[in-house]
């Protein structure tokens, strides 16, 4: 039996894979993938917790939500990341730190 | 004086010191444009002719005239300005004006062609509005103004060839040794105001003034006033130890220093004596006597000791001025103006022969481009065949200076020798030095004037590089012979008295008419005059011997010459003494000024408010500035720890905002 | 407006119109400044002219003439009552005279100033902002307004001192600035003192007005400064304190050993006509300020102090004396001597009696022309080789025979000539000091004998000066180049001298003219302080 447990413990993984990658990854469109992995696993808990709103789906209504919003990101993510590459020829994060003070 | 219309004395004196003040300015204004000296003579002339006409005969023996108007005002103190025309002041006006007159005729020639000509009439002109103005002051603040007046007339004569370093020295000198005199003078004239609060002569010294009537207590003041006034007697009258300015005075013309410096100014210090003579008590009157009898004797010794023939002259004007101080001293101020009145005419005409001599002299070593001292008597001899009238005349002269029969001299020191052994035999065994010494000045003088003459007229020509045959050595011109032609005669016995052995019957003394406070002693009368004469004589077959036969007994360069050339080194010891003194406290006191004044105490408190300012701007900066920058360096170092945290990597800044998200979820779920 | 405000501020007309005027019209400024002065001199004149001498002046407002009195400030100061500030002028006897040697002597540094072509604006703008103060001291009556005029003359001063001065301009400009505020700094703590101490007796409200200074009635009983209080301050008396430090304020002017060391930097290191000003006028505020301030507000004090106050006029007469035989500038000497003759004026006036005050006011005037006139002949000497050390001439007389004789009547006049007006007011002051033990003021006899002394020593200066620089077989140090540069007076020098040693001979010879405008008020002053011995 998969219990709501096992939905939560899997979707820790994800978020925490997601977040290793976002820290530890010197490529900027793995850190866009390890935001994707972060964003699938909220998107996994709702869809987990949906099971206590069945008249109304709302956790799979905001899965879809998050779904689209997440591609839009990926999408604006990308264009940022390419012009960063444009700008900097490079897109390891380690490399720009225009933002230091 | 029928004959002659009236005019009031008072307005006619006036004119006589006011013309020679007219001469002055128009002279001044004329200034190099005119040359001729007609302004002065022309002034001088009617001077004299309105003071023997109008003035002198109207007052002498007439009583005195007056004429006094306000002046100033100060507080309550009212000043005047007054004419005073009595015997002594009418007297004194006549013999200044009858000596300036000849004496200005005879500068027409002697400083002919000088460039400066047009500044010495103006002097000239100068002089004799002062001392003319001098001789008729009604009060003594007037007489100040004056006698400081002739002082300034002295010192640009003097200096008048500013070039001549010796001359400008001169007249420095001659003024500030004058200046000590005045200020004695100044002072006497506080004392008395602050006594008196009056100046005027007739309101003190008057037939009803306070001295005559007794109304004053003789305390130390009156003594000190009296000293006061005889201090500036003596600076004017050269007396020992205030006589050094008047050797010096012979760098000016010799017809300035016949003038001022032998004739007239010199003796104000006389005229002021007498013209104050009841001021006097017992202490400054023997005071008077005994400088009166130093100077006289120490200037006849220096006298012997000079080779200048000015220098003579002067040393010898400064012994016969000690004679008249004496004779104050003693009581006698009518003898003593008696001796002023004939001195001024023999000693006048001494100088101007001198001057006469010199003129050629210096003509001569124009002429032979030679450098030798025209005025030094060892360059002299044997004149007398050159220039006879001038020897004539200058003989004269001394006959008269020495005392001799027939001459004026003769009857004026008589009258103060004589008065002199009556006044020591009144007083006391011990006064008679003062009249011995007098009459050992008097030999001492014949001695002098006896060397002078045989040095300058006698003897081998010791002129260097004199042509026998054509001399440049002439008679004196006409022009300055006819005013020593008159003098001359003024040295002779009639100008004074018409007995020419008794100076009883001499006019001037008459006319004073002083009552002597001692007995006369019969006897004297004919002791002394034998005394003198014979002295005299003595002195004269020695001198002949030492000087014309050339026997001369005493090594020139022994010490007491040499030394008594330089009068015993008096100057020398001035100059150390007061000169370099006075420079030397003015040197003190300027280094006082820089060192301590402005040195330490003004820039010593600058210097202290400096550090203390450095002080305190070091507590500011170090402890007050430093407790702000502590907290301000503080602040800036937390900062700059915590500054690594924005380094510009968007991981870490994800890791930041995770790891704070965490630990406020833990906190969340502890608290 | 009144003649006397017109005098005062006429400067300050002037003043605008340079000030106004642009910067291209630069040669106007000094003909501007020129109209002003001599029409302020004309007016001057007028009014001593028009001057009665019966006015007593002093302590009495009917003794002054040409009074005006305007209220000024009026503050209600709650529990310190009403503050009285009135805008009050007069001239009296001392005043008056040194009104117009003021405006003589402005002519003068005007005429002086003629070459003056560095920033002329800003140099004629603060010369005639110093004639406005100048005037203003001289006639204010109200110790506020005296003190505000007081303080505004340091300015300008400060400034000609150190922009247009000489090589250690900047040093004398402090120097004199630091040591003048000095003194006035701790006036203003008397002035306020004073103004707690009296009443207006009309209104009862506490004045600056100095003539209710002057009257013992004003005082408040028990004030600080009232009479015979037992007020002390480190055992001074608190009225004997209050005189001292007045005093100390106008003997820095004036000025007294050992204060006057600011005088020689300053005189040398100013240009000419700063000097002339200096010495012509500012240092008359010194002694016109003990009269009008110290000696009147104070006649007790001053009665008790004038043992000391004549001994410091003989310590200044002859130390002066003798630091100007040693100086080896020009200038320098000049300097001195006016410390020395200022001696006289401090003597003249401890003396207390009318002949010593009169004579010390006539020494006043006197030394204000002459040593304006002596420090114009250094100019001219100055302003030709640009040196004045004594040394470096010789035999000027060869050359300059013009120049040499003006020196020499201004030499003969300073030292003391008959006939020129330093002798009466040196004369007087000896005769004064000397009466002033019959009359019993305090003051030694010998005193007088040792200020006479300083007569003397100021004939061997001047003398020695006329002889090294004048005298001899001309020697210059710049030999050529100097005897081309060394012309004799030109025209203008003349016109601006003459009438200075024409007037020495003048009041030498005709001393009324000052003593009658003097005396009554002298008189006064004298009765006001002996009342108190």
């Amino acid at each position: 039996m998969i219990t709501l447990t096992h939905f939560l413990v899997v979707s820790a993984c994800i978020f925490c894979i997601g977040l290793y990658a976002i820290l530890a990854k010197r490529n900027a469109i793995m850190i866009l993938v390890g935001i994707e992995l972060m964003i699938n696993a909220a998107i996994l808990n709702f869809v987990a917790f949906g099971k206590y709103d069945k008249l109304h789906y709302g956790g799979q209504i905001f899965a879809l939500f998050a779904i689209v919003l997440a591609a839009a990101a990926v999408a604006v993510g990308l264009a940022i990341i390419l012009n960063v590459y444009r700008h900097y020829k490079t897109i390891n994060p380690d490399h720009i730190t225009d933002l230091r003070d | 004086m029928s004959g002659l219309p009236y005019i009031s004395p008072i307005y006619a004196s006036i004119v006589v010191v006011g013309l020679p003040l007219l001469a002055f300015l128009l002279q001044a204004i004329r200034g190099k444009k005119s040359t001729s000296g007609l302004f002065a003579l022309v002034s001088i002339a009617l001077s004299t002719l309105i003071s023997g006409l109008f003035v002198l005969p109207q007052v002498w023996q007439e009583a005195p005239v007056t004429a006094t108007v306000h002046w100033f005002t100060i507080g309550d103190s009212v000043f005047t300005l007054g004419i005073l025309l009595n015997n002594l002041s009418a007297l004194m006006q006549f013999i200044v004006c009858i000596i300036a007159l000849p004496v200005h005729i005879y500068s027409k020639a002697y400083m002919k062609g000088d460039p400066g000509i047009h500044r010495y009439w103006m002097y000239l002109s100068l002089f004799c509005f002062a001392m003319l103005g001098l001789t008729v002051s009604k009060n003594l603040f007037m007489m100040y103004v004056f006698w400081e007046l002739v002082g300034i007339a002295s010192y640009l004569l003097i200096g008048f060839w500013f070039t001549k370093e010796a001359a400008v020295a001169a007249n420095k000198k001659a003024f500030i040794v004058n200046r000590i005199g005045d200020i004695g003078f100044l002072i006497g004239i506080a004392i008395l105001f602050s006594l008196f609060s009056t100046l005027d002569l007739v309101d003190l010294f008057g037939n009803e003034g306070v001295f005559a009537a007794g109304l004053y207590k003789d305390t130390g003041l009156i003594t000190l006033a009296g000293i006061c006034f005889f201090l500036g007697a003596m600076a004017k009258s050269a007396q020992f130890p205030l006589h050094v300015w008047l050797p010096d005075a012979m760098e000016g013309p010799t017809s300035v220093s016949s003038l001022i410096h032998a004739a007239t100014m010199v003796a104000a210090g006389v005229f002021l004596m007498a013209s104050i003579f009841p001021l006097f008590n017992a202490n400054v009157l023997l005071l008077m006597a005994i400088v009166g009898t130093i100077t006289a004797l120490s200037a006849a010794y220096f006298a012997l000791c000079q080779y200048d023939i000015k220098k003579v002259l002067a040393f010898s004007t400064i012994s016969q001025l000690g004679y008249m101080i004496a004779a104050v001293g003693i009581g006698v101020w009518d003898a003593a103006m008696f001796h002023l009145a004939t001195h001024a005419f023999f000693k006048c005409l001494l100088f101007l022969c001198a001057g006469a001599v010199i003129h050629e002299m210096v003509h001569h070593k124009e002429h032979t481009k030679l450098d030798f001292d025209p005025q030094d008597l060892r360059h002299m001899g044997g004149l007398r065949q050159y220039m006879p009238k001038t020897f004539v005349l200058m003989s004269i002269a001394s006959l008269a200076l020495a005392g001799f029969p027939l001459t004026s001299g003769y009857l004026s020191k008589d009258a103060i020798i004589i008065a002199a052994f009556e006044w020591a035999a009144q007083h006391g065994p011990g006064y008679i030095v003062i009249p011995i010494i007098l009459v050992i000045v008097s030999i001492l003088t014949a001695f002098y004037i006896g060397r002078l003459i045989f040095k300058a007229f006698f003897g081998p020509i010791r002129i260097p590089q004199i042509d026998q045959q054509a001399p440049h050595i002439r008679e004196a011109p006409q022009t300055m012979l006819v005013p020593m032609i008159f003098l001359g005669l003024g040295s002779l016995f009639f100008a004074f008295s018409l007995n020419p052995l008794s100076y009883h019957q001499a006019e001037i003394l008459t006319g004073f008419s002083v009552r002597y406070a001692f007995e006369e002693i019969h006897s004297l009368h004919l002791v002394i005059p034998i005394v003198l004469t014979v002295g005299a004589l003595c002195s004269w077959i020695l001198a002949w011997k030492w000087y014309v036969k050339g026997k001369y007994p005493l090594q020139a360069n022994s010490l007491w010459i040499t030394r008594g050339g330089e009068q015993f080194g008096l100057d020398e010891l001035y100059k150390k003494t007061f000169v370099n003194g006075t420079l030397a406290l003015g040197r003190a006191s300027q280094w006082c000024d820089k060192h301590v004044l402005d040195g330490l105490i003004v820039h010593g408190t600058a210097h202290v408010v400096k550090s203390l300012s450095r002080a305190i701007y070091w507590v500011d900066k170090h402890i007050v500035d430093g407790l702000v920058n502590t907290v301000a360096d503080t602040t800036y170092y937390i900062g700059h720890l915590l500054r690594w945290v924005q380094n510009g990597r968007i991981q870490n800044y994800f890791g930041f905002a995770f790891t704070i998200i965490l630990i406020g979820i833990v906190y969340l779920i502890f608290r | 407006m009144g003649l006397l405000s017109l005098l005062i501020f006429l400067p300050l007309a002037a003043l605008l119109l340079i000030v106004l005027l642009p910067k291209t019209l630069q040669g106007t400024f000094k003909y501007i400044a020129l109209g002003f002065t001599l029409f302020q001199f004309l007016l001057a004149g007028y009014m001593y002219s028009q001057f009665d001498g019966s006015a007593t002046g002093i302590n009495q407002l009917s003794g002054y003439r040409f009074v005006e009195q305007l209220s000024w400030i009026r503050l209600d100061l709650g529990g310190l009552g009403q503050l009285e500030i009135d805008y009050l002028i007069g001239a009296d006897g001392i005043s008056l005279p040194l009104l117009l040697l003021s405006s003589l002597v402005m002519l003068m540094a005007v005429g002086a100033s003629w070459n003056m072509q560095r920033k002329a604006k800003g140099y004629f703008a603060l010369l005639m902002l110093l004639n406005m103060a100048v005037m203003g001291i001289f006639s204010a009556l109200d110790f506020f307004l005296f003190y505000i005029f007081y303080e505004v003359m340091l300015f300008p001063l400060y400034f000609l001192i150190g922009i247009w001065g000489g090589v250690n301009r900047e040093y004398a400009a402090i120097k004199f600035f630091i040591y003048t505020l000095f003194g006035s700094v701790f006036m203003l703590l008397i002035i306020v003192g004073l103004y707690f101490s009296v009443t207006n007796p009309e209104t009862g409200a506490h004045t600056f007005n100095m003539l209710y200074m002057m009257n013992p009635g004003n005082y408040i009983d028990g004030s600080f400064f009232a009479y015979g209080s037992s007020n002390a301050v480190w055992g001074i008396p608190a009225r004997m304190l209050g005189f001292i430090v007045l005093f100390i304020a106008f003997a820095i002017k004036i000025p007294i050993v050992p204060l006057h060391t600011w005088l020689p930097d300053a005189h040398v290191e100013a240009p000419t006509p700063v000097s002339i000003i200096l010495a012509g006028i500012l240092l008359k505020i010194g002694g016109y300020g003990i009269i009008r301030v110290c000696m009147s507000i104070f006649p007790d004090a001053s009665a008790s102090a004038n043992w000391w106050l004549g001994l410091i006029g003989v310590i200044s007469i002859l130390y002066g004396a003798l630091n100007a035989l040693a100086q080896k500038d020009f200038k320098r000497t000049i300097a001195y001597s006016s410390v020395s003759h200022m001696g006289f004026v401090l003597l003249g006036l401890a003396s207390l009696t009318a002949e010593g005050v009169s004579g010390a006011m006539f020494q006043m005037i006197s030394h204000g022309f002459l040593s304006a006139s002596l420090f114009f002949l250094v100019g001219v000497i100055y302003d030709r080789v640009h040196d004045r050390y004594i040394y470096h001439f010789r035999g000027l007389a060869n050359i300059m025979p013009k120049y040499t004789g003006y020196v020499a009547i201004a030499f003969f006049a300073s030292l003391g000539l008959p006939g020129f007006s330093a002798f009466i007011g040196e004369a007087f002051v000896i005769i004064g000091t000397f009466n002033a033990e019959s009359v019993g003021t305090g003051i030694p006899r010998w005193m007088a004998i040792a200020g006479s002394l300083g007569i003397l020593l100021s004939a061997v200066y001047f003398l020695w000066t006329l002889q090294r620089m004048f005298f001899g077989k001309t020697r210059l140090k710049g030999s050529e180049e100097w005897f081309k540069a060394l012309k004799d007076l030109t025209v203008r020098e003349q016109v601006i001298l003459f009438p200075a040693l024409a007037l020495a001979l003048l009041l030498g010879t005709m001393p009324f003219l000052v003593f009658d405008k003097l005396n009554a008020s002298v008189l006064n002053l004298v009765t006001l302080i002996t009342e108190q011995l």
